[in-house]
């Protein structure tokens, strides 16, 4: 974005937009809500075939080890066309954690499948009673010979009913003190005798996460990933990488373009009070790429950012809030409306994407958490 | 957030940190309404150090360094509340040296031993700085300008680098301070300090080459001073906000350190999000920028983000003080001060974000 393509740069931007133009159908474009794996899956087979499904992951895991500027690139073209959203659970999530934390043979088993687009992964870490004070989960696994036996329940598990795996963790000492000493980190077929899931319909309307109830399910002590009662270093591990992934700018710019075209279709882009609140909002999404690119050149350094990651969280998930506050307001009445809207500059959904937004500032840790984690452990206040 | 710098970068930073060290709170409260804004010595021995001709190519006996180098040094300068106007007389270096043939006035602007700052400003809410109603006249090979500035770092300045509209387009001109046809009138500012209004009648003007690269030299050093303000506006955030969470760890009530409070914490991570964000916006473009050639949207962007939020990142640290912050014995307020002197000049957030309205084609 404050960047200027080499020309190397600029040649790999052309193949990408030339490509996606080609390749992604139009039907899934400027999507607000996540389409089914029926209609989104043949999408992620696509780019997979192509080799652009992992531009993170090293070609050692067959990736496509791209460099910075080229995910950036990545990133910033698929906003452009309005791309939808992939099931990351694996690719952002248990990829990158299988990479640093499994053993080859885990590896050699799950990695292959999540980039092929054969496997789906849910992420199987809240419950009833243990969101924010994850640590207080009490989903019981206990060790009997070479299986694990679960029981328990998870909730909010996106794509849950449509995943074959969970990485979940689960409580493997009941009297650990503290808490986190007790919890590892135990990948779950889904397909195992004794699961029940069940979709959970969200305020946006879509059935995007479930509940997943274990009633003595047995899962091989192979699929423990690192030692027992070693999981919370590993999830925690794993939710830097979500807390990055997710506050991509990708979303803001795709909200941006949204608010642009539907400002010109009511009318409202001519007023100077709302062309204000349009630049300071813009000048914001370009803050977060800045803030976005300079986190991913520190961990590409292999200097994580660490709890630092949060900040972006916060910042990306309240902006996208934002944005989608003023997409409301561009709307104007027909912010009512619960379908997308036909304007002569193009179709937008207003309502849905509005409604959506809500749940970035929950998820991977509510904006609460995140500030008091940034509070303690970077700004060093007291308890 | 840690930057991504070399090991040249880091040195620099270093001394910057060093020549920084004698500079602070108790030294800028000594310069408060004094006759001198600031410690000429001190000009020089920035000049010594080289950050004077940072920008300047080498072939003209500067560093030859770039955009993030600028903002390194402008940065803890802002820290420090350095009085000295290292950032606009390293500008003006830069803008002295652009043309084919540097200006006569670019070796001693470079040593700190003449201060030459910009002169761009004609309206307090911004106007339009790429159309200056000043104008330049040339007859036989002499150039006069006459115009209005507003705002000028005039004070211990030598002479002014004034924008202004020629039969060519935008110029840049040097005018002698002493030159006929040139007064000016101070103004005490809100930091003790002073601004000047520049008024020009057929001032006897040297009109400075454009750089090559840029569009053209009115342009060129508006977007530097703004990259450099929003530099030196980090740095004052920064310091601020360690200030305040220093104060946050030792001042109790209720038997608890404040700092302990939620409120309070969620409030300081407010505002350390605040300064993150345009630090690394400023580094960003820095790192993907020239000097000569800065892209105009990113220049707005980034002055609009610093001034709005350095004044809200200070006016929280007052907040965090309590009644201690209110007073003018207390050093935070000095940084609120500078804060509202640096995010006013060259257009405020909200000239800014007009500007980039229409840089950024928002509308279209
Ligand atoms: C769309 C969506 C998808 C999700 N997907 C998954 C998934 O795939 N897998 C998974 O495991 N989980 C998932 N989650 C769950 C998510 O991680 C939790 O919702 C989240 O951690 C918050 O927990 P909770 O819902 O129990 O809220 P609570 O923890 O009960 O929080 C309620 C409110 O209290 C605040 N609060 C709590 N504690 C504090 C405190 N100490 N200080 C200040 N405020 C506090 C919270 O910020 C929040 O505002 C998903 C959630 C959403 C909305």
């Amino acid at each position: 974005m404050f960047r200027r393509d080499t020309t190397a740069e600029a040649c790999f931007r052309l193949d990408v937009r030339t490509w996606l133009e080609a390749n992604l159908p139009p039907a899934l474009r400027n999507r607000t809500t996540r389409p089914l794996p029926d209609e989104l899956m043949p999408w992620y087979h696509a780019l997979s075939r192509k080799g652009w499904i992992a531009p993170h992951w090293s070609q050692k895991y067959g990736g496509m080890g791209a460099t910075l500027n080229e995910q950036i690139i990545m990133t910033e073209e698929l906003g452009r066309i309005g791309a939808p959203h992939l099931p990351v659970q694996g690719l952002n999530h248990i990829g990158p954690i299988l990479m640093e934390f499994a053993n080859e043979a885990q590896k050699a088993r799950h990695l292959p499948p999540i980039l092929a687009g054969t496997v789906i992964w849910a992420q199987g870490y809240s419950e009833p009673g243990a969101g924010s004070d994850l640590a207080s989960l009490t989903t019981r696994a206990v060790l009997e010979g070479d299986h694990f036996v679960v029981n328990g329940q998870k909730i909010w598990t996106t794509w849950g009913h449509h995943s074959d795996w969970m990485f979940a963790l689960v409580r493997t000492d009941p009297q650990a003190q503290p808490r986190q000493a007790g919890i590892s980190f135990l990948l779950i077929d889904l397909h195992s005798p004794g699961i029940r899931i069940r979709p959970i319909k969200t305020i946006a309307g879509d059935d995007e996460f479930s509940e997943v109830f274990f009633d003595d399910v047995r899962v091989p002590a192979e699929n423990l990933v690192g030692k027992l009662h070693d999981g919370w270093r590993i999830a925690n591990a794993l939710l830097g990488h979500e807390r990055l992934a997710t506050s991509n700018p990708q979303f803001s710019l795709m909200a941006l373009e949204r608010i642009k075209i539907m400002a010109r279709a009511s009318g409202i882009m001519a007023d100077p009070a709302f062309q204000d609140r349009l630049a300071a909002i813009s000048i914001n999404v370009t803050a977060l790429a800045a803030l976005f690119s300079h986190a991913v050149e520190l961990t590409n350094e292999q200097r994580s950012p660490g709890p630092e990651s949060s900040i972006i969280k916060i910042f990306g998930s309240e902006l996208l809030q934002d944005l989608n506050v003023l997409l409301v307001e561009a709307a104007g009445g027909l912010a009512t409306v619960d379908r997308p809207i036909e304007t002569e500059f193009g179709e937008v959904d207003v309502a849905t994407p509005f409604l959506q937004a809500r749940r970035v500032t929950i998820y991977g840790g509510s904006s609460e958490i995140q500030r008091n984690v940034v509070a303690r452990r970077v700004l060093n206040l007291p308890n | 957030m840690e930057l991504h710098l070399t090991s040249e970068q880091m040195l620099l930073r270093d001394s910057a940190t060093k020549f920084v060290a004698a500079a602070g709170a108790k030294v800028a409260r000594g310069f408060r309404d004094g006759v001198q804004s600031f410690a000429p010595s001190r000009l020089r021995e920035a000049g010594e150090l080289g950050w004077l001709g940072i920008l300047v190519p080498e072939s003209a006996g500067g560093l030859g360094l770039g955009l993030t180098e600028l903002a390194l040094v402008l940065e803890q300068a802002g820290r420090g509340l350095v009085c000295e106007p290292i950032g606009l007389a390293a500008i003006s270096s830069a803008a002295l040296a652009q043309g084919p043939n540097p200006h006569p006035m670019l070796e001693q602007a470079m040593s700190g031993t003449a201060l030459v700052v910009p002169a761009l400003q004609e309206s307090g809410y911004g106007g339009n700085p790429f159309q200056p109603r000043a104008r330049l006249t040339t007859q036989g090979g002499a150039s006069r300008v006459t115009g209005k500035k507003l705002f000028v770092c005039a004070d211990g300045a030598e002479g002014f680098l004034v924008s202004a509209s020629s039969a060519n387009g935008p110029v840049i001109c040097y005018v002698a301070r002493n030159a006929p046809g040139t007064t000016l009138s101070a103004l005490q500012t809100v930091d003790g300090r002073k601004l000047s209004t520049l008024t020009l009648t057929d001032a006897p003007a040297d009109i400075i080459p454009p750089n090559a690269s840029s569009k053209n030299a009115v342009e060129a050093l508006h977007n530097l001073a703004l990259v450099a303000l929003s530099a030196e506006l980090l740095g004052v955030m920064e310091k601020a906000q360690e200030t305040t969470f220093d104060y946050l760890r030792i001042r109790k009530q209720f038997g608890k350190l404040i700092g302990s409070f939620q409120a309070l914490q969620h409030k300081s991570v407010d505002i350390y999000i605040r300064t993150e964000a345009t630090r690394s916006l400023v580094f960003q473009i820095a790192a993907n920028n020239t000097p000569y050639r800065i892209d105009p949207a990113l220049a707005a962007a980034v002055k609009a983000k610093a001034s709005d939020d350095a004044l809200v990142v200070t006016q929280a640290c007052i907040q965090l003080h309590g009644g201690i912050g209110f007073t003018d014995e207390h050093e935070i307020g000095l940084y609120l001060k500078r804060a509202m002197m640096l995010s006013s000049l060259h257009g405020n957030a909200a000239a800014q974000r007009r500007e980039y309205v229409a840089l950024a084609g928002l509308t279209e």
